[in-house]
């Protein structure tokens, strides 16, 4: 999977050149033909000149599309990455800053996603268990979850979507983990 | 949080003179006016200074520490589609690529500026337009500098544009050091 990143890298970088180097020569051929349209001497020169251009900028977009979407796939498979290392941690980090989540609701977040219950997180955190609720509404709201068993199925969704056994390493482990 | 100096003295006045200078001249002198080429002149001194203080000046304005990197950029823009924050201290890899596009953008600017008062090159209508359109080119370039500047500020919540004032930037402290 490390490789298959790498690959979606290097692409993403020569797409990044072709798009800046496009950019500038976009630039110059809409300068050129808003001055065309100053004079608005030659017709035929002008217009397939402003076709040319408009279809210059919009090849630019497809390609800003493009590589928005490589970008995500390698966040997408970054993440991946991280789970099949065992870095919940980190991977349940990045989903609460993702979803704009308090230090505090971060706290009960990690919490709930163990399995503690409301009482048991109020201990814990030394707060009244109407904070905590409070708390966890906040969580299921900002996360666009509807309680505790979606919040936990998030996660549990990239856990499933990334192999267990990472192609780089020898095929020793054939027994399925059932 | 931690609040740390990046922008020098130098670093800072050359911004802001620059930022006077380059308006003054694309917006207020007269292209044929001597006051246009003073102007022009003092450009090139501070591009200039600006240049050897790329190699002597103090940690984050030199050019070694934001050199040109698709590699950081395609890190940078996954950051963004990712929605996670990772403020930079110094420049960060798109915004050196802004920074290098506009020297060499003003640069270029003033060689043009400068040919159209030499004898070998006065008269010569590409000059001139290739001036203008290098400008046109410029003025886009700073409209996108500065949102980049304010959404980034937005995206990160560290007030890049402050730091270019007084040349502190206050940290989130989970951030690079670069």
């Amino acid at each position: 999977m490390k490789r298959s990143i790498a690959l979606l890298n290097g692409q993403s970088r020569v797409l990044l050149v072709l798009i800046i180097v496009q950019i500038v020569c976009a630039f110059f051929f809409v300068y050129d033909v808003a001055r065309d349209i100053e004079s608005l001497d030659d017709l035929a020169h002008l217009i397939p000149e402003s076709l040319a251009t408009i279809c210059l900028v919009l090849g630019i977009a497809v390609e800003i599309r493009v590589l928005l979407g490589l970008l995500r796939h390698q966040q997408h498979l970054m993440q991946g990455l991280d789970v099949a290392s065992g870095a919940l941690a980190e991977l349940m980090a990045s989903y609460f800053t993702q979803w704009n989540l308090t230090a505090a609701e971060q706290d009960v977040a990690g919490f709930a996603i163990k399995g503690y219950s409301i009482a048991e997180i109020a201990g814990l955190r030394g707060s009244a268990e109407a904070t905590i609720k409070a708390q966890l509404n906040a969580i299921y709201r900002k996360s666009g979850t509807q309680g505790r068993a979606q919040l936990v199925s998030v996660l549990v969704e990239d856990l499933l979507r990334a192999p267990l056994v990472t192609s780089d390493k020898p095929k020793q482990r054939t027994v399925p983990v059932h | 949080m931690s609040r740390i100096f990046v922008w020098d003295i130098f670093v800072r006045l050359f911004h802001w003179s620059l930022v006077g200078l380059f308006t003054a001249n694309a917006f207020f002198t007269n292209p044929e006016g001597s006051r246009h080429r003073y102007v022009g002149y003092a450009i090139a001194a501070l591009l200039l200074a600006r240049l050897a203080w790329g190699f002597v000046g103090n940690r984050h304005a030199r050019f070694r520490d934001f050199p040109p990197s698709t590699r950081g950029a395609i890190g940078q823009l996954r950051e963004m589609v990712a929605g996670e924050r990772c403020a930079h201290a110094g420049h960060s890899p798109l915004g050196a690529l802004m920074i290098y596009n506009l020297i060499v953008t003003v640069a270029a600017i003033a060689a043009t500026g400068y040919m159209q008062t030499t004898i070998m090159f006065f008269g010569y209508d590409w000059v001139e337009e290739l001036h203008g359109a290098l400008v046109t080119w410029a003025e886009i370039s700073v409209v996108v500098h500065v949102i980049a500047v304010v959404a980034e500020s937005r995206r990160l919540r560290v007030n890049l544009s402050k730091a270019m004032i007084d040349g502190y930037k206050t940290l989130p402290d989970k951030s690079s050091a670069t």
